[in-house]
């Protein structure tokens, strides 16, 4: 386990105004167990306790309650030789804008205990691996969005940690962008790195990911694989616009083939098996019921299928 | 421990090489005060002298009150910069690194010490330029002074933007304590020149004691009681907006 935690929690002291203060529980209550060279995604909406969650696993913040190990050491009273083993990289990306990228991965590098020729060799191995050798002594406020990523990824590897974490790493990059730093990552866990992701991206943590937890309020909804998860959904879903959906959703839930269906908005979502083949018999069964229908759609279950499931409400609606 | 505060030192040292636009910028106001404002104060009663005395002798007061504006404003608002750091993450990513905390604010202190010697210096030469005489125990001493005045105020400004963390409130708490504070220390003109209430109340401003030492020093007066005080007073000054500054850092998780 490089990564094992219980019974996280974390509640902030927020002000609110003419000495009135408000306790926010940021993290009610997290397990986490992560093995070693997997990948490993904190799927969930913003505001739901992902990166405070990494934050204390960092040694950032220490938790209000709960212990936590990560690469053999407690966050708390190791935090030292927590630091030793992690790679950490913030959403903010952390990156100096005033100093040319080079500079700051020199300092990181020597930071870690590197000598100054040492600190060199591995900067540039790193700026190669990332192709930022050509930019490497341009100022950072300079470098584009794309380029301040791997940049910060860079810096983020430069003591070789056996974890890294990323915090929403592609959140604000372009799909090229994007693409290029799932690459990335996959190259990070052929290597052996282990990586710890968060990230509001549904297809980002189907992707990317060997395991995930879903979070939702500061609590773990969901936790699998993306296959185990989807498939505790069903392998289909029809989406439906239907007037009288009360009716339908009674109706298609006497149906044997459905297997679920939730009501979300004004669309209704019914989880289905084989879903090419029971289409047909699915329209019979509303037209048989008089029901008329202003929409359909057949689609492969998703993990906002899971969120669903879990939390009576979309991703996509959450954030 | 050490090697981290050089590190950081180094670091920022090259961030200032790179760029030394900004800290010369901020010599142009002392310079033209030491210009434009100096020789207006030939015919004042200063320096010991009743009336009517040369340039040399007007800067001989005026150029340690100048000095302590840069060493005072200059330092102030390093801090600045930090409060950037603490959102653009590379503050969060300095903490989970394993950097020794104190060395992020140490490294930077430094760093502000040997700006401000530096600059410091060049007030000097243009005063020397315009007629200043001084010997070289002052030159080092004010130096010195300087130094203590500097670690001061930019440990302050530190400590300052990693508690307030917003641009607008911090240059609105800078600017309500530096009038005052230069104005009641005497920089422009000595508070001698002043009415009696004036007098008892630059006696609880720390910087009127750091004023006076200068001009006691520019003057040769070694002997002089506001030296020792200037320099005891900063130096507790100095340890204590640190201290205050290094524990902010620590503190740097919400």
């Amino acid at each position: 386990m490089i990564i094992e935690a219980h019974g996280l929690r974390k509640t902030f002291t927020a002000k609110r105004g003419r000495g009135r203060t408000e306790e926010v529980e940021a993290v009610r209550g997290i397990d986490l167990a992560v093995d070693e060279g997997e990948v490993f995604a904190c799927l969930g909406p913003n505001g739901a306790g992902k990166t405070t969650t990494v934050r204390m696993l960092a040694t950032f913040t220490a938790p209000t309650s709960g212990t936590a190990r990560v690469a053999g050491h407690d966050v708390v009273n190791e935090a030292g030789k927590v630091r030793e083993k992690i790679g950490y990289v913030s959403q903010a990306g952390g990156v100096d804008d005033n100093a040319p990228g080079r500079e700051s991965l020199l300092l990181a590098a020597r930071i870690t205990g590197l000598s100054r020729k040492q600190a060199l060799v591995r900067a540039d191995e790193l700026l190669e691996t990332f192709s930022l050798t050509e930019i490497a002594n341009r100022p950072a406020k300079t470098l584009s969005g794309g380029q301040k990523r791997r940049f910060a990824l860079a810096i983020g590897l430069v003591n070789r940690p056996p974890l890294i974490f990323l915090d929403e790493p592609t959140t604000g990059l372009d799909p090229q962008n994007r693409a290029n730093l799932w690459d990335e990552v996959r190259a990070l866990r052929d290597q052996g790195t282990s990586v710890l992701l968060t990230t509001h991206y549904l297809d980002e943590a189907d992707a990317l990911c060997d395991r995930l937890v879903i979070i939702d309020h500061g609590l773990i909804v969901a936790e699998g694989t993306p296959g185990e998860l989807k498939k505790e959904v069903a392998g289909d879903v029809v989406t439906l616009r239907i007037d009288d959906q009360a009716a339908a959703q009674e109706l298609l839930s006497a149906q044997p083939y459905i297997k679920e269906t939730q009501a979300e908005g004004d669309a209704l979502r019914a989880y289905l098996d084989d879903g090419e083949h029971n289409l047909p018999a699915l329209l019979r069964a509303l037209e048989a019921g008089g029901l008329a229908i202003r929409s359909i759609s057949l689609d492969r279950a998703t993990l906002d299928d899971v969120f669903l499931r879990h939390t009576g409400r979309s991703l996509r609606d959450a954030a | 421990m050490f090697r981290h505060t050089m590190l950081f030192l180094g670091y920022e040292l090259g961030n200032v090489r790179r760029n030394p636009v900004w800290p010369l910028f901020g010599l142009m106001q002392p310079i033209l005060y030491l210009l434009l404002f100096a020789p207006l104060l030939t015919g004042l009663p200063i320096g010991g002298k009743p009336s009517g005395g040369t340039l040399a002798n007007a800067l001989l007061v005026f150029t340690p009150g100048v000095m302590m504006m840069v060493a005072l404003f200059g330092s102030l608002f390093t801090g600045f910069s930090m409060i950037n750091e603490t959102r653009n993450g590379v503050l969060e990513r300095l903490a989970v690194s394993p950097a020794w905390r104190p060395a992020i604010i140490l490294g930077r202190v430094l760093k502000d010490m040997i700006v401000l010697i530096l600059q410091a210096i060049l007030v000097m030469g243009v005063a020397v330029l315009m007629g200043l005489r001084l010997s070289l125990p002052a030159v080092l001493l004010m130096l010195l002074l300087m130094a203590a005045t500097g670690l001061f105020a930019s440990s302050l400004s530190y400590g300052l933007a990693l508690s307030i963390r917003d641009e607008g409130g911090m240059s609105q708490v800078v600017q309500l304590f530096t009038l005052p504070l230069m104005l009641l220390a005497g920089m422009m003109l000595p508070i001698s020149l002043g009415p009696d209430w004036m007098q008892t109340a630059a006696r609880f401003n720390p910087l009127y004691y750091s004023v006076e030492a200068g001009r006691a020093l520019f003057a040769d007066n070694f002997s002089d009681g506001s030296i020792p005080l200037a320099f005891g007073l900063f130096l507790v000054l100095a340890v204590l907006s640190l201290g205050w500054a290094v524990r902010s850092m620590k503190r740097i998780a919400g």
